[in-house]
């Protein structure tokens, strides 16, 4: 079988060059939206994801895209229409860092499929293969209004495996909940989880400067092997055509890293270590897209705004690892304040549910300490900037005309306690309904689980 | 609008003379906080634009337009809330910096002799970085729980005030604790059967050995189940001066725990209690209190499934009594978010005053702390002065008042932030304090 590679260089003179073509996906996203009509939701207040906030506006989603934004157009008689007077609209919430399907509900011996800690190097393994879809925690993140999310493998490797981003939606096999077109990301780690996992076994990393080497021997392998395969491509046709290297599946995803085509998820708490990683990206030519668990983030933001790289935060966790130990409440609000990406993520089945509440707390302690951060820039931490880090900001994320109509209507203000989401779109189609039971999924798992004729909730 | 304001010579007042007898604050600052939004979590409830004068570290008046007379502070309130300082009614705070190092964890032992009495008083360190931490966020108190080890008995737990000085210490040993479920069992054999055998003949031999004692000698050799020290421990259970907590969830496992506390006649307390909704009236009509955790709604066990956001809401509404912690996975480091807990719960149908009394007056009550959880006359001064509604999320506290003395802002937290709040001259960064 031949592995068609994509090319990012080769010498002008070249004449004989292959059409450059991204690597097929092994296993093909089959999502298909469900069945959508078109609609619009009136007299909202919308926080666009864009850093605007648009009052007693509507938006008008023909065939699963957003079509018009604004106050005053023409809609057709019969239109069906979702009056949002008094309530919010806001872009479907993204999590960058969920372990759903992977550590799934409940939390037993056989279903602890996310970390493969059974070498420090993992790149061969990804996440989807791991997805239970049945997992009750989907529905429940469903119902906190988020409409997309990222699988990641855990932090126990170095190199953990490529992560997934999935549509918040009911279906068979994990390729139907692939989100289209999105790229494959690289979850790596710092700190102190593989050095744990690794000294633990006797082997390399038991030190952070063990974890460093980890990471260089494995890029020296996967640059010479990425530029193995290029040279073959670029044989191609040729009069020296070249032999076609033996693949390894390890190297194949790391290679794609260096061709930029899978984006780097760096778990990473503290600010030292954030600035080799740095290094390391730059000694070897890829870029990072965010740092998750970003913990001092702040201490070092105008790099991260330099470099364009995003922290994927917590609002207020700390405290459990030395490497959390340096948490300020205020974090994602001094990241915001660099002109930085900042990003809420959850990592918790619980949290997930409740990303809005988070990005509350995040953006009030800033404001207490004298920033102003409003709502309409907040939102963006867990929707427009994390479909950013995702690779998908042209597709989702934001209320912009011509993107996916994945929308929440908020009963109040998202960022109140009492804020529930109302209803749910994903690519206008409305996946939940608190108002309707009938419009409220429930998991296989689910199912008779409580008690036979009803369902567990 | 009510006023209750009592009108008290200080110099006359026998009320007076007897609070200062308790009092350990003899120095501290008087207050007047003025115009406030007051949560008073008594059959008062919420009385606008009030006035509260702290003295001598106590609530001295509740009312509008208090004058007082002698020196005092004024802290102009307008357009803020009070409530009592907050409690979180299962922490480990002060027994634990970093969860990851052995080093700075307490909260559990190894030794097999220590079950029921093992007592983590001794063990609490008020310096911790995590009591300054979550008394800036408006958590004045908390119970200071043991959790883990070889017993099915835990230990038990003392009762503490956030303050970086082991003054903070209210009550040792009030509280013993226990698994059943899932937990239960795998410490005692791999069953809930085995668990129930094993705190049924626990309870058994200690009131056997209660009844009995005189006839223990040293030296001799008795066969029970438990050490000795642990039997005697729990004597103070048998004898309902403190309440046995037990961690349990799914529903029937719930009824078991009631069943077996009223055949040994202890004061049974349900904590964590995912299921307790499906049986609600039955744990009302127990008069069993419930120690939980509103914002779990995962189903994260086989003995959760049936967890849900109104979970507490049902519950409050049957008439149980409840006490809040979280949250959950951060109820030490972060104990203050025993506030985000209750905002859930009442977000999902618990009435707001009750979700209040949740974090303050029912732990006082279940534990038996006097002088706290509410905003009356006599009460011990525990206050913080929200800049909003004190559920809400985007609400900070501007002060908080323990015991009557006003606390600095200050955090290890805030320190850090304040080191980079902006990033010039990062060489200087060291010298400055």
């Amino acid at each position: 079988m031949l592995l068609v590679g994509s090319l990012i260089s080769c010498t002008s003179e070249d004449t004989t060059k292959i059409e450059a073509t991204p690597p097929q996906d092994a296993f093909p996203s089959t999502y298909i939206p469900a069945a959508s009509e078109s609609f619009v939701i009136e007299h909202a207040t919308i926080l666009t994801g864009t850093g605007k906030q648009l009052d007693d506006s509507s938006v008008l989603v023909e065939n699963g895209k957003i079509k018009l934004i604004g106050q005053n157009f023409f809609i057709a008689k019969d239109m069906k229409r979702y009056d949002a007077n008094g309530k919010w609209l806001t872009p479907g919430i993204i999590d960058v860092h969920s372990h759903l399907g992977v550590y799934p509900s409940p939390g037993i011996e056989s279903s602890q499929d996310g970390n493969e800690m059974t070498s420090p190097v993992t790149a061969e393994v990804w996440a989807e293969h791991s997805v239970w879809t049945q997992d009750p925690g989907m529905q429940l993140a469903l119902a906190g209004g988020v409409t997309t999310f990222q699988v990641l493998p855990g932090s126990g490797n170095l190199i953990g495996g490529r992560g997934v981003t999935l549509k918040n939606v009911f279906a068979r096999a994990v390729q139907g909940m692939k989100f289209p077109d999105a790229p494959h990301s690289l979850k790596m780690a710092c700190g102190e989880n593989p050095k744990r996992v690794y000294g633990n076994k006797g082997r390399l990393p038991s030190t952070r400067m063990g974890n460093v080497a980890g990471y260089r021997t494995a890029w020296i392998k996967a640059e010479a092997y990425r530029k193995k395969w290029d040279e073959y491509y670029e044989s191609l046709g040729g009069e020296n055509e070249k032999e076609m290297p033996s693949r390894d599946l390890q190297l194949d995803t790391l290679a794609e890293v260096l061709r930029g085509n899978i984006l780097v998820h760096n778990h990473c708490y503290r600010a030292e270590e954030m600035l080799i990683m740095i290094d390391i990206a730059k000694e070897f030519d890829y870029k990072i897209s965010a740092f998750h668990h970003a913990i001092e983030s702040y201490k070092i933001a105008d790099v991260l705004a330099k470099e364009n790289i995003c922290s994927a935060m917590w609002a207020d966790w700390w405290g459990f690892k030395h490497e959390a130990f340096d948490q300020v409440r205020e974090n994602a609000a001094m990241i915001e304040n660099a002109k930085a990406c900042a990003i809420i993520h959850s990592d918790s089945a619980i949290g997930i549910q409740h990303l809005n509440q988070e990005t509350a707390k995040a953006m009030a302690a800033g404001n207490k300490n004298g920033l102003a951060i409003k709502e309409k820039d907040a939102i963006a931490w867990i929707t427009s900037n994390a479909a950013k880090s995702l690779g998908i900001s042209d597709k989702t994320g934001s209320i912009e005309e011509k993107k996916m109509a994945d929308l929440v209507i908020w009963s109040h203000n998202p960022f109140s306690v009492y804020a529930k989401a109302e209803k749910v779109f994903i690519d206008g189609s409305l996946m939940y309904d608190r108002l309707d039971k009938n419009k409220q999924p429930v998991s296989d798992f689910d199912l008779g689980i409580t008690e036979p004729e009803g369902e567990r909730l | 609008m009510r006023n209750f304001t009592l009108r008290l010579d200080k110099s006359k007042s026998v009320f007076i003379g007897l609070l200062t007898l308790f009092s350990i604050n003899l120095s501290a600052e008087d207050f007047l906080i003025k115009n406030a939004t007051v949560h008073t979590v008594t059959e008062q409830g919420v009385l606008e634009n009030s006035d509260i004068y702290v003295s001598d570290g106590f609530i001295m008046q509740v009312g509008s337009g208090l004058v007082v007379e002698g020196k005092h502070t004024v802290i102009d309130a307008k357009g803020k809330h009070v409530t009592p300082g907050l409690m979180n009614a299962s922490t480990h705070l002060g027994l634990v910096e970093i969860g990851a190092a052995s080093s700075t964890v307490d909260y559990q032992t190894n030794n097999e002799s220590l079950g029921a009495s093992f007592s983590i008083a001794p063990a609490i360190n008020f310096l911790s970085t995590l009591i300054p931490q979550n008394r800036i966020n408006g958590l004045t108190r908390a119970i200071v729980r043991p959790g883990g080890g070889r017993s099915i008995f835990q230990g038990q737990s003392s009762a503490i005030a956030l303050l970086s000085d082991p003054q903070g210490l209210i009550e040792e040993d009030i509280a013993q604790y226990a698994s059943y479920g899932v937990a239960g069992a795998n410490i005692s054999g791999g069953s809930r059967g085995s668990a129930y055998a094993v705190l049924d003949k626990a309870l058994e031999e200690a009131n056997y050995l209660r009844n009995n004692r005189s006839r223990y000698l040293a030296g001799f050799d008795w066969k029970f189940s438990q050490s000795v020290q642990d039997l005697d421990s729990l004597k103070r259970v048998l004898e309902k001066k403190i309440p046995l907590v037990i961690s349990v969830h799914r529903s029937d496992d719930i009824l078991q725990m009631i069943k077996l506390a009223k055949k040994h006649e202890v004061r049974l307390v349900i904590s964590g209690a995912s299921e307790a909704w499906k049986v609600a009236e039955e744990i009302a009509k127990a008069n069993v209190p419930v120690i939980m955790d509103p914002i779990l709604n995962l189903p994260g066990s086989f003995e959760s499934l049936a967890i849900r956001l109104e979970g507490a809401a049902i519950l409050s509404k049957a008439g149980v009594k409840l006490v809040f912690t979280g949250i959950d996975w951060q109820s030490t480091h972060n104990a203050y978010l025993v506030r985000q807990s209750a905002g859930n719960a009442v977000a999902y149908g618990m009435d707001a005053n009750e979700a209040l009394k949740a974090m303050t007056i029912n732990a006082a009550e279940v534990f038996g702390i006097e002088n706290y959880g509410q905003i009356a006359i006599g009460m011990e001064a525990d206050l913080v002065i929200w800049d909003g509604e004190p559920l809400e999320l985007m609400t900070n506290p501007d002060h908080v008042l323990i015991k009557g003395v006003k606390q600095p802002m200050v955090s290890r937290a805030t320190r850090l932030r304040d080191r980079y709040w902006d990033l010039k001259n990062i060489p200087q960064k060291a010298y400055i304090r």
